[in-house]
């Protein structure tokens, strides 16, 4: 071996990938150091998540090298990035639901283990205990060994967690911890984290980051995947910039400023919202009493009641898991409430209707799970951006649908909202970046001027860009006279956007407030109840 | 240190392959698949220069091979659209076979009874055989649409059900006082399919206007359209408020009424009677003709061509080399599995890495 002292743990230079031909990576460069915090900042789409897959083993470059240790390595799988200490936690966690904690390490453990002890390709020797004896002991004492195992990471790390739980039990916050312990147990030493913080509440996520911190002065690598400059700026030693698959700039986050950072992200100064004063008319949508339970009986939403007006934003605040999607769920009809009422403005009482019965309401809703309220990924974009007029008769009649209209519709409606990436409008929606659905739900529901809009978290997980634009159509549906309920656990959006705002706390409306409002005001409304 | 390696073969996701690309590797398969099953056919004891004979020349360019082919296409086109029909909106209909069943049944009843004036008999017969298929297919659909039955399970044991009905007709009120076989009296010939000249019956112009009909239903028509999201995503479906149950329901009716009328095609068209197995093997059929057809409608059609060209010849072979006909439905599952083997040719791409 030809490890150096001064080589960074990882290091990856030139890298470039193609989908297709389609570049998502051209040329990038990036290495972190042992001992350091290192953050990956660009926007949605910049090729932060692509690049980090290339070091972990899930893609293979095109063109470029791998360096671990100074040590040119070709990975064909993340168990060999693993063999050689390379630790991953995606965006959308790799757990089964229905095994404990434990049992969920010890699966990724034995797969590392017998890559490392088996095939031994590109690793050399691992710094766990893999060896093919450890293979060979029995199931329950290898569940034991793991089980110490986790609870020393924890306790090192200062998690508190059970390993017996089952993980559907958990958190999002929670089962993070556990891809994070799964990482450690199974040796890593170079950890990669993508977007850790989107799902998180501010403290949650603050926690997260000093967890990393201490990691970090233990001697590991870390690697931040974000695009939330407040992460960079008060967690990070370093940071990278990334732009249209480009690595555009490396530099120390505190000697650089805010907006000097968002000029390298965006490539010019990100577009600020700009209001006007509301002018709110009549109740639009009045929700009266509602209540929600779970199907173990849990109440999930008690006796809420509130209104929004046209032309005004009514901003749903609170910690994430306090209600808001079985709110945002029972207004648009998924999951019907226990009792209560939910009045639109000339229809009546709508709390029981199916979502079809919903249908020439004309609500348009901007659920935060868009794969599974939204979008069919694996459909065109024409075909998504078309489902919900079909019926208007907008696209040809029941017996003959009119596809060019809606391909032609389609493609227009993709360019009045700006959705990026659609190289043909019979391209599957699923292949479009995040932001870039969001834009594609968006340009759908507010095809016909929106009369009430129910948005849930419309900018989590989006770049700078992104975000403004969502927000901005936002704030054009309320101008244009729109009533939009605004539930979003990002207390930054709710505080810009919202002319009201009621804060949630345990499935009811704690306290409300009109705009603008103290900050530290909402913030005691939202813990005080907690 | 390994740079001595020559390489290794490893394998990524594709992200996005084009419909020429998705033809090419399917056909591939498919002919992989028939490679595979003319070795066996060889080792079996069919000359190798035998086979291109036995398989295309003699069914397609004898008359009377060609009509046997085309007679036979009928049913497998109706029970292969019928499949598809059914796997656009997410259900697995694998009941096909007691759908023919019950179908036959309800066309036999009315010849029996000789319900109705002659003129109409066979109209009767024909919309009565529907009626029953969907009846039929109505109960695993009912099951899954209002208790969340799992349809796989429910539509496949309803077959034994059928079956066992069917046995207890023919070995009992049904038998045939004539020779006392288990079958039903022979039908009138004005309960059988007409002639249209040339020894082809009146299936054929029958599944044309079924396969026409299937194809603008969903291809064309707004339920159609819909289907498509049903079946790429529910949730999605029903958050948008499509009438999914509406919709799932009129695939699966459609579905049952289609094998009820394949099961006709092979009772009242081609035995004159009802039999105990006139359709046995044709839910598999079905769903290996709807599989390979991608749920297309008019490709199930051409694909049941293909597939009675093979149960011809499968006949040929069976009566000039002793082959049995097993043989045929081993060729189905080969077939079959390089064409299922073949998706991960179409999700994922090899590469040599160095």
């Amino acid at each position: 071996m030809t490890v150096t002292t001064a080589a960074p743990a990882l290091a990856l230079s030139g890298v470039s990938k193609r989908f297709d031909g389609f570049p998502a990576l051209d040329g990038a460069h990036f290495s972190v150091r042992e001992g350091e915090v290192h953050a990956l900042l660009g926007e949605n789409g910049a090729g932060k998540s692509s690049l980090m897959n290339v070091a972990a083993g899930l893609y293979l470059p095109d063109e470029g090298e791998v360096r671990v240790d100074g040590v040119v390595r070709r990975f064909s799988g993340p168990l060999e990035a693993a063999a050689c200490r390379i630790g991953m936690v995606h965006q959308h966690y790799k757990l089964v639901r229905a095994l404990s904690v434990a049992e969920n390490v010890m699966l990724a453990a034995m797969a590392v283990e017998s890559q490392s002890a088996g095939g031994d390709r590109s690793a050399d020797k691992v710094g766990t205990t893999a060896s093919r004896a450890a293979l060979r002991t029995s199931y329950g004492s290898r569940l034991a060994r793991i089980r110490a195992l986790i609870d020393d990471h924890a306790a090192r790390l200062g998690f508190s967690i059970d390993h017996r739980r089952a993980v559907h039990t958990l958190s999002v916050a929670e089962q993070q911890r556990v891809e994070i312990l799964k990482a450690l147990v199974t040796g890593a030493r170079i950890l990669i984290l993508d977007e850790p913080t989107a799902v998180l509440t501010d403290e949650e996520a603050t926690r997260l980051l000093q967890t990393m911190r201490t990691l970090a002065a233990a001697g590991a690598a870390v690697v931040l995947v974000t695009h939330r400059l407040r992460d960079v700026r008060e967690h990070a030693d370093r940071v990278t910039v990334m732009r249209a698959g480009r690595t555009v700039a490396e530099c120390d986050p505190r000697a650089t400023s805010t907006a000097e950072l968002t000029e390298l992200i965006v490539g010019a100064a990100a577009p600020a919202v700009t209001r006007k004063a509301a002018a709110p008319g009549v109740a639009r949508l009045a929700i009266r009493n509602l209540t929600c339970r779970r199907h173990d009986g849990f109440e999930v939403l008690a006796n809420l009641s509130l209104k929004v007006r046209s032309g005004e934003i009514y901003g749903v605040a609170g910690v994430g898991g306090n209600g808001q999607t079985e709110l945002v769920e029972a207004l648009l009809g998924i999951e019907p409430p226990v009792s209560g009422e939910v009045i639109i403005d000339g229809v009546g009482d709508i709390a029981m209707a199916s979502p079809a019965a919903r249908q020439s309401i004309g609500v348009a809703a901007i659920p935060a799970d868009r794969y599974r309220l939204a979008l069919a990924g694996t459909l065109p974009i024409a075909d998504n951006y078309g489902v919900t007029r079909v019926a208007s008769g907008a696209y040809g009649s029941v017996l003959w649908v009119d596809f060019r209209r809606m391909r032609e519709e389609a493609a227009a409606g993709v360019r009045e909202f700006d959705v990026q990436g659609v190289r043909r409008i019979e391209q599957p929606a699923g292949l479009l970046s995040g932001g870039n659905a969001q834009k594609l739900v968006i340009a759908r529901e507010f095809a016909s001027a929106p009369w009430l809009v129910v948005a849930h978290s419309p900018s989590r997980g989006l770049d700078v860009r992104a975000c403004a634009d969502v927000q901005r159509r936002l704030i054009d549906a309320r101008e244009a006279g729109a009533a939009v309920l605004l539930v979003s656990e990002d207390l930054e959006e709710v505080l810009l956007l919202a002319d009201r705002i009621g804060v949630m706390s345990r499935g009811r409306l704690v306290a409300e407030f009109d705009a603008p409002v103290d900050r530290q005001r909402i913030g005691e409304a939202m813990v005080d109840h907690a | 240190m390994r740079s001595l390696r020559r390489g290794r073969p490893v394998v990524a996701a594709r992200r996005r392959m084009s419909a020429a690309f998705d033809a090419a590797v399917t056909t591939v398969a498919i002919l992989a698949g028939l490679a595979l099953s003319a070795f066996i056919l060889v080792v079996a004891g069919v000359p190798a220069e035998e086979l291109a004979n036995e398989f295309i020349v003699n069914t397609l360019t004898d008359a009377d091979n060609l009509r046997a082919v085309l007679a036979q296409a009928a049913p497998l086109a109706f029970v292969g659209v019928g499949a598809a029909l059914a796997f656009r909106v997410r259900f697995w209909n694998l009941g096909l076979e007691g759908q023919m069943i019950a179908g036959s049944v309800a066309a036999t009843a009315i010849a029996l009874a000789d319900v109705g004036p002659p003129v109409w008999r066979l109209f009767l017969m024909l919309v009565a055989a529907m009626a029953a298929g969907m009846a039929w297919a109505l109960v695993p659909a009912l099951l899954k649409l209002r208790l969340g039955v799992n349809e796989v399970i429910s539509s496949l044991l309803l077959n034994y059900v059928a079956l066992n009905f069917l046995l207890h007709l023919l070995y009992g009120s049904w038998k045939d006082p004539v020779d006392a076989f288990p079958h039903s009296p022979a039908f009138d010939p004005f309960e059988r399919l007409p002639d249209l000249g040339w020894g082809l019956n009146a299936a054929l112009p029958l599944v044309a206007a079924a396969a026409v009909f299937a194809a603008w239903l969903l291809g064309r028509s707004r339920a159609g359209f819909y289907m498509r999201f049903v079946h790429a995503n529910p949730s999605v479906a029903l958050a948008k408020g499509l009438p999914v149950a509406a919709l799932v329901l009129t695939a699966v009716l459609l579905s049952g009424g289609y094998a009820a009328l394949a099961g006709v095609c092979l009772s009242v068209g081609q035995e004159g009677r009802l039999t105990q197995a006139f359709f046995a093997g044709y839910g598999f059929s079905g769903i290996l003709i709807a599989f390979l057809a991608r749920n297309n409608a008019l490709a199930a059609v051409v694909v049941a061509f293909l597939v009675a060209v093979l149960f011809v010849s499968g006949q040929s072979l069976q009566v000039f080399y002793q082959i049995p006909f097993a043989m045929v439905r081993l060729i189905e599952a080969i077939v079959i599995i390089s064409a299922a083997a073949s998706e991960f040719f179409l999700r994922y791409q090899v590469r040599w890495l160095r």
